[in-house]
């Protein structure tokens, strides 16, 4: 699949997260949909002021879980009722309380595992190159102290000019076009 | 953190809306009502009932209802001093409820009267009172060998004298404890902003000690409160249960009292969802820490098989006990467990209200589970009588009355503490958090 060219996008930078939240609410009710924020931690405003929706990472961590424990506790109702029944002290075969810890580990275990595993699938993770890396002041700031917002070329309201005016009137500290 | 955008400013009055006083005025009557239940369950329950215990169920009730305010005012004050040592914002915001929790200790010793005249000195509910003469008890065959052992062998500790003197210093204690705790909070807000670290560092000397006393102290109470109501039964895991049992019921009341005063100032400003998420996210911590003391117990004890621990567990399950066993599972974890496993229900305060009303229930259902089992006419036979819903009416009716005080105490004081770093950050808007 051969490189597509051009920009990106255009990427302001913020120095606090409510400017960046501030331009991201605007953006929002502009009509730009295609953009997205990067911030050196979790900003969970900056998500929903670009119209963040529900991931499905909950629901794959609860089926995950549920797994888990269907999966342990049947093992070792098979193992003790069925496949190696051994009389311990003179309790029945089936003695659920036993089974309860070794049930509980999984149903953790497989839920942290479906929610890590799924949480990266759903991301579309790894990735291995991302354009928004060619801004140098996003190599630099983006782990640290900065907060950028990106407006994509693909959003069809896209204008290089007009979202470049759109973004600087939100004082930021710098725009730049970000290359393929 | 310094940025432009503060819209919110620390409301001019910071003391409790009217409304507290309605809540206080319903509190009452909903008490009152409930004590004309208690008395006419009483009479019912000593005229109509096969074995004629009306009164003693009256007893037992507020022996329950006892140790459930109890559980509320100095759980209280242990939460305030975890929340000094742990700091955060979350802290800040149920620091004032949870002093005028704290505040209400003069009604626990006034609860606690009965429970020690009639209880212990008179007999009424604790066997090693009752049959402290236990050769002659043995003889007359009122009780089997395993009880007067028990009594035997327990009395250097179970006896009427130091049942009262252990209570007694333990309140006087914990009412030194509240007093300085309140006061020093009170000076804090009047001084001025420098001096922050002083208090803070004073608070923390007196609540890390403090924390690890009232656990201590909090293990001999149960003991002698309510685990010595089974003489011959003993669990060294029982103390910290009612330690968590109590954070268990005192966070969600902090959590209620917050949603119910966020419908006006000084709370709409400063109770943002991100500290009502933090919150409901240590209730859900408490809910596993709680299942895991109560489940592990029980494992222990089941693996152990010994008939000196077992028969607590089958008085509890056995004789219809099952069904209140099992409900208490579902009321205690099941369903806060799966209600607060979800992020939204946290952030919503009328869901998040719900979870928090089940929570409370749940620690009034377990308590009657851990009670009333210990007497031999209720032990593995669960039974109709009119005496038992006395564990309905005397707890609602005392937990409606230490209510009234609550409410009382939340209006003496303003309800947000100002002299806190936090406090700039509980103003600013929800996402400028880091």
């Amino acid at each position: 699949m051969p490189l597509p060219e051009g920009i990106y996008g255009l990427m302001a930078e913020f120095d606090s997260p409510s400017d960046l939240v501030h331009a991201a609410k605007a953006a929002h009710a502009e009509g730009y949909r295609r953009m997205d924020c990067y911030t050196p931690y979790p900003v969970e405003e900056a998500a929903e002021a670009i119209g963040f929706h529900r991931d499905e990472v909950s629901l794959v961590c609860l089926i995950g879980g549920l797994l888990g424990l269907a999966a342990m506790f049947g093992l070792e109702t098979w193992i003790n009722v069925w496949a190696y029944p051994l009389n311990v002290a003179g309790r029945p075969y089936y003695s659920w309380p036993a089974f309860v810890v070794p049930a509980y580990e999984w149903t953790i275990l497989y839920a942290g595992l479906s929610a890590c595993f799924g949480m990266l699938a759903l991301n579309g993770l790894p990735k291995l190159y991302h354009p928004v890396f060619n801004a140098p002041n996003f190599r630099n700031g983006a782990t640290t102290d900065k907060f950028f917002l990106c407006v994509e070329s693909t959003d069809p309201k896209f204008d290089v000019m007009e979202t470049r005016s759109f973004l600087e009137a939100h004082t930021p500290v710098s725009v730049v076009e970000v290359e393929y | 953190m310094a940025n432009g955008h503060f819209d919110k400013r620390l409301p001019s009055s910071l003391a409790a809306p009217a409304f507290v006083d309605t809540w206080r005025r319903r509190a009452m009557l909903a008490g009152l009502a409930f004590s004309a239940l208690a008395v006419i369950l009483g009479f019912l329950g000593q005229t109509m009932d096969a074995e004629h215990l009306g009164w003693q169920h009256l007893l037992r009730g507020w022996l329950d209802g006892f140790v459930m305010c109890f559980g509320f005012c100095f759980g209280g004050m242990a939460l305030l001093m975890v929340q000094h040592l742990s700091g955060g914002k979350w802290g800040l915001i149920v620091r004032r409820p949870l002093e005028a929790m704290s505040r209400t200790w003069p009604m626990i010793v006034l609860l606690f009267i009965p429970v020690a005249v009639a209880g212990a000195t008179m007999g009424q509910l604790y066997p090693w009172a009752r049959y402290a003469n236990w050769t002659a008890a043995l003889q007359k065959g009122l009780i089997d060998h395993d009880m007067a052992h028990a009594i035997r062998w327990k009395a250097p500790m179970l006896n009427v004298t130091n049942f009262w003197v252990f209570s007694l210093v333990c309140f006087a204690v914990f009412a030194l404890y509240i007093t300085v705790l309140n006061r020093w909070s009170i000076q804090r807000d009047a001084d001025t902003e420098p001096n922050v670290a002083y208090w803070r560092t004073r608070f923390e000397n007196l609540s890390g000690f403090g924390v690890v006393l009232y656990a201590a102290l909090l293990f001999g109470l149960s003991i002698y409160w309510v685990m010595s109501l089974d003489p011959t039964w003993y669990s060294t895991i029982y103390g910290f249960q009612y330690l968590v049992g109590q954070a268990f019921v005192v966070l969600p009341l902090a959590l209620l009292t917050l949603i119910g005063l966020s419908k006006a100032e000084p709370i709409r400003s400063t109770f943002r969802v991100v500290e009502q998420h933090d919150i409901g996210k240590l209730c859900f911590a408490i809910v596993m820490l709680n299942i895991y003391f109560a489940f592990g117990a029980f494992l222990i004890i089941w693996s152990g098989n010994s008939p000196e621990e077992i028969p607590w567990y089958l008085d509890r399950i056995r004789g219809g006990w099952g069904v209140i066993a099992t409900l208490d599972v579902i009321f205690h974890w099941l369903i806060p467990f799966s209600l607060l496993l979800s992020r939204d229900l946290k952030r919503i305060k009328s869901r998040l209200a719900v979870a928090c009303c089940i929570m409370i229930f749940a620690g009034y259902w377990d308590m009657f589970w851990l009670i009333e089992p210990n007497f031999k006419d209720a032990a593995r036979n669960l039974h109709f009588s009119f005496g038992i819903f006395e564990y309905v009416a005397v707890p609602a009716a005392l937990f409606c009355f230490w209510l009234v005080y609550y409410f009382q105490q939340l209006k003496n004081r303003p309800l947000v503490a100002t002299n806190d770093p936090h406090l700039a950050e509980i103003l600013e808007h929800d996402y400028v958090h880091a």
